[in-house]
Formats: C-alpha cells, sequence, structure tokens
C-alpha cells in the first residue's frame, strides 16, 4: 500500500471533466427516471404529485406494454442465438489462408462501413413485399410488413445485419489467436474438425464468446431504432419493443412518467440478465 | 472438405454483401426501376441524375457538414477527456482514485437509450437543442475508452513519468511526446470508433434536432421526402455516397483494422 502523498488539486481537476459527465448524463438521468417513475410528471417535465406504484399498475395492466415486453423478449430469443449462429460460423468458414479467403473476411466486417439508418433504408426497400428485390429473388410474396411472424423475423435479420460486422471481428480475431500448432497436432492426432472445434477453439475463444453474448443481450433489449425506421412497432404492436414504447410515451404522447416507468423496467431487467451472465462466466469461463 | 468450406464462406459472404451491392447499384436505376416488376438487380439505363438530385432537391451537403463537425468535435473532445482520465487514474496516486475510477466505469452499466427522456429534459433545460453542443453532449463520456486506455496505460512503468517529471518534463509534455505516441494504435482504433458512433448514431440526434438545417445525415436520409412517391433514387444516392469512403478506408485497411480488434479485446 502506498502513502498518499499527492494532496494536490490536479488529478482531481484532470479527471473532472469525465466525472462531470457521469454525474450529469448517467447518474443524474437515471435517478430523476426512477424519481419520475414514482410520480406524475407535467409537459414541462416537472415532477407533479407522488403517485407511488400507481404507474406500474397501469403499465403493467395495459396491453400495450405486455405486448412490448413480450416482443422484446421473444426479438432477444430468436436474436441472439440466430446472430451468434452466423458470426461464428462467418468466422469459422473464412479462418483460412489465401486471397478468397481475405476477401470473404472483408465482406463479413463491410457491414460495419454502412450507417444503422442507411442500412434500414436498404433493408425496406429490399424487402417490400412487391416491388422489393428479396420476394423475387427466393419468390415469395411474403408480406414482410404486414405478416407480424414476417415483421418479427426482419427486425431480427435487420438486427443481425446491424451486429454482423463487429461481431465477426471479435470472434474471428479469437480464433486466429488460438495457436497453430494445437490445431496442426490434433490433425496429425486425427481429430476431425467437429472436436478441434468442440475441444479445442470452443474453450479457447469462450471469453470472446461470451462477451459478445453479454452485448448481443444488451443491443437486443434496448433495440429501438430499427423498429422506427422498419416498423414502426406494427403490424398490430407485433414489432412494438420497450424502448420503443418508451420513445413513443416520451415523445410522442408526452408521457413522461409513463415512459419513465418503462425505463426502469429496462434498467431492472438488463441489470438482472447482464449480472447473472456475469456470475456465470466467473463459474463456467476459464481465461488463460 | 476445403472446397466446401471455401465454397460455403463465399456464399455466406455473398449474402452479407448483397445489401451494399444493392444500394450501389440501385443509385443508378432511374425512376420506374424502383417500381418495375419483377424487381430489377441493374439498371435498365445506368445515370448520375439520383446524386445530381440528392444534392439539388435536399440540403445534403448542409446534413453532411452537420455530421462532419458533430463527429469531428465529439471525437476530439471525448479522446481528450478519456486519455485525461485514464492518465490519472494509471500514473497519479490520490485520494479516492480507485472509488472514482469505479464510479466513472460504473455507467457502462446504464445505458443510454434508457436514459433518453431524462436526458433530453437537461439538454432542453440548458437550451441545447438545436446546436451541436446537444447532438454530441450525451456521447461526450466514454466509459469503455477510459478502461481501455487505463489498461494499456498500466503497461508502461510509472517509473518512466517520475523520471521525466524530475528532470523537468511537464504532464503535457509527457502525454504528447512518449505516452500517446506508444499507445498510437489504441488511441487510433478508438477514434475511429468514437467518430463512426457519433456519426451514425440516430435516434438521439433525431430527439434533439427540430430545425432541418441542424439535421445530421444519418437522421436527414430517412426524411429525404421522395419515398412518398416511390421516387428512392436520390435516397439510395445519398446512402451511396455517404458509405463509399468508409467502404474504402476498410477495403484499404482491413489488417490494421482486424489486428486492431484482436489487439484490443484479447490485452496484446
Amino acid at each position: 500500500m502506498k502513502i498518499y502523498r499527492t494532496w494536490n488539486v490536479k488529478p482531481y481537476a484532470l479527471v473532472l471533466p469525465a466525472l462531470l459527465l457521469a454525474v450529469v448524463f448517467a447518474y443524474r438521468p437515471f435517478v430523476i427516471t426512477i424519481l419520475n417513475s414514482f410520480h406524475t410528471v407535467n409537459l414541462g417535465g416537472v415532477r407533479m404529485q407522488f403517485v407511488g406504484v400507481e404507474n406500474y399498475q397501469r403499465l403493467f395492466g395495459s396491453e400495450s406494454f405486455q405486448a412490448s415486453l413480450s416482443n422484446t423478449l421473444r426479438f432477444t430469443l430468436f436474436f441472439v442465438p440466430t446472430n451468434i449462429t452466423i458470426c461464428l460460423a462467418a468466422a469459422l468458414l473464412s479462418n483460412r489462408e489465401g486471397k478468397l479467403a481475405t476477401l470473404n473476411q472483408i465482406f463479413f466486417f463491410l457491414p460495419m462501413a454502412v450507417g444503422l439508418s442507411s442500412a434500414m433504408m436498404i433493408i425496406k426497400m429490399m424487402f417490400n413485399p412487391s416491388i422489393g428485390i428479396i420476394n423475387h429473388l427466393i419468390g415469395s410474396d411474403i408480406q414482410w410488413f404486414n405478416d407480424p411472424k414476417a415483421a418479427m423475423a426482419l427486425l431480427v435479420i435487420a438486427g443481425v445485419y446491424l451486429d454482423i460486422g463487429f461481431n465477426f471481428l471479435l470472434l474471428s480475431a479469437a480464433l486466429r489467436n488460438v495457436p497453430k500448432e494445437l490445431v496442426e497436432v490434433a490433425n496429425l492426432e486425427g481429430a476431425g474438425k467437429m472436436s478441434i472445434f468442440r475441444y479445442l477453439q470452443l474453450p479457447l475463444i469462450a471469453p470472446s464468446l461470451v462477451f459478445v453474448l453479454m452485448t448481443n443481450i444488451k443491443d437486443a433489449m434496448l433495440i429501438s431504432s430499427p423498429v422506427l425506421i422498419l416498423t414502426e412497432g406494427g403490424p398490430f404492436r407485433s414489432t412494438q419493443t420497450l424502448v420503443y414504447q418508451m420513445y413513443l410515451e416520451g415523445f410522442k404522447s408526452g408521457n413522461y412518467a409513463m415512459g419513465s416507468a418503462i425505463a426502469t423496467v429496462v434498467f431492472l431487467l438488463t441489470f438482472t440478465i447482464l449480472l447473472s451472465l456475469l456470475h456465470l462466466e466467473r463459474r463456467r469461463v476459464y481465461y488463460q | 472438405m476445403k472446397k466446401l468450406i471455401a465454397l460455403s464462406a463465399t456464399l455466406l459472404s455473398l449474402v452479407i454483401f448483397f445489401p451494399i451491392f444493392y444500394s450501389i447499384s440501385a443509385s443508378f436505376f432511374t425512376y420506374t426501376d424502383f417500381t418495375s416488376i419483377p424487381a430489377r438487380l441493374f439498371s435498365s439505363a445506368p445515370t448520375f441524375e439520383n446524386y445530381r438530385r440528392a444534392f439539388t432537391e435536399s440540403k445534403l451537403e448542409r446534413f453532411l457538414f452537420n455530421s462532419l463537425i458533430t463527429a469531428s468535435l465529439g471525437t476530439v473532445v471525448r479522446m481528450t477527456i478519456s486519455v485525461l482520465a485514464a492518465y490519472t487514474f494509471s500514473f497519479f496516486t490520490f485520494k479516492g482514485r480507485d472509488i472514482l475510477f469505479v464510479l466513472i466505469v460504473a455507467t457502462m452499466l446504464l445505458p443510454s437509450d434508457a436514459l433518453l427522456i431524462a436526458n433530453y429534459s437537461t439538454i432542453r433545460s440548458l437550451r441545447l437543442t438545436d446546436s451541436y453542443l446537444g447532438i454530441i453532449a450525451t456521447s461526450l463520456l466514454a466509459p469503455t475508452h477510459i478502461f481501455m486506455l487505463r489498461q494499456y496505460f498500466k503497461t508502461v512503468s510509472p517509473e518512466y513519468r517520475e523520471a521525466a517529471i524530475l528532470e523537468g518534463c511537464s504532464d503535457t509534455r509527457f502525454l504528447t511526446t512518449l505516452l500517446i505516441p506508444i499507445s498510437k494504435a489504441v488511441v487510433i482504433t478508438l477514434a475511429i470508433h468514437s467518430f463512426s458512433t457519433i456519426f451514425n448514431d440516430y435516434l438521439w440526434p433525431l430527439l434533439v434536432t427540430n430545425r432541418e438545417a441542424m439535421r445530421t445525415v444519418q437522421v436527414a436520409l430517412t426524411m429525404l421526402g421522395f419515398s412518398e412517391n416511390l421516387d428512392y433514387g436520390p435516397q439510395f444516392a445519398a446512402i451511396t455516397l455517404l458509405m463509399t469512403p468508409i467502404l474504402i478506408a476498410f477495403v484499404v485497411m482491413h489488417k490494421p483494422i482486424q489486428t486492431s480488434v484482436s489487439t484490443r479485446f484479447t490485452g496484446r
């Protein structure tokens, strides 16, 4: 233990900007959000009256919120495994040498170069049921925006497209860090591709995989912008998610108290899931 | 087996690449190409008309300017704040250091999307709506950056700084002539990441800008008022124009990008 010699102002001054921002744009709004959820709030954002858990009672009783909650959980449930499977497949398949492999790799992370709203506009056009290219290419007439199931599938596709670039980079970097000699020895010993993956590569990339899993879950629980651009929650609220409903309540209906109650539910959900995953990670994943 | 893997990798990568290809191709479509049944992959008569219209019929250059200004300004301020904080946390000993560090890094657990409503109230009461500062305000703190930079700075022995200070070197000089140059790779990767995050942000700039002249390009893209009459051309021209520089940069720099990610998350 070192003795704290420096009692001068300098270090405090240097971290002050970061600290100030943390208070103003993270802790204070966090507290205000929780406070607001127990009050009625007027259009100017001023708390009027303490109402206890009334907002939450109204919220959990409303069909709209029940839809948001179940949609968000359903989206997370579909999106996370789909995304991880595709990103892992991309990383494994392109983990080779040669020009073609490099080209494959570049194609896998290029979606990162397309901004969120650009990507959503492209997908919206491509999946247009009548004049879009997708239905024409796969020879179907799926009503991507009018059929609840198809709309959810579309949202999952959009989510994968937004995340694949970065997740691919992470997983493929982890795979490349698996020592080549180990794979060669396993090969000489006659181990198949499947068992090399299962017993050698998978344990070694586990930390990256857990990182991807956690960020995916967090992203999925918070999805809103793609909903806003692609489906606006439709059809029949089938793609209305929690944060999207929060946006509607807060910015379209001016209902800050309800919006804050939804935000609080989102906090609780993400905390619980992330903390339990962290707990699991500590017990099951070993870092070298 | 080898061929099968190469084949499936190529097929999958083409699927992933398709939206980019389609956007580029569609930016040369004529008006009727968009509504033709069956849908087209290539333009019937390639034309630059959409690009011309994107600029003349919208304030595209103004939106681009807004995005470039906010992204550059945001990146510079965010990197400065992060480097200073990470530097202090790794080289200084002072009372409450560890608590302050945890306090800052723990904001990672507070997703900004769930803070939208409260943060919007703050920005409104500070009268920062429709201003560049309002657009970047909530992205200025990057707890992940501070965390990663500190991890990196920690690998430099504190004796270096002590020796430098004894020789009369100032903190500023130590930072700019020694620490930042040797941490170049991390700093550049984080700066690129910051730039693209702020440049591509959608929901927050949508909320804090009401005046058309203050919109960032990502927000404006979804509002280019052509799509009502199935007139998608200018929109695709704008999208393509926007992603091309980044696409080129990614292709040219694919090696450093790939290695920077591996160093970033595996420590070395």
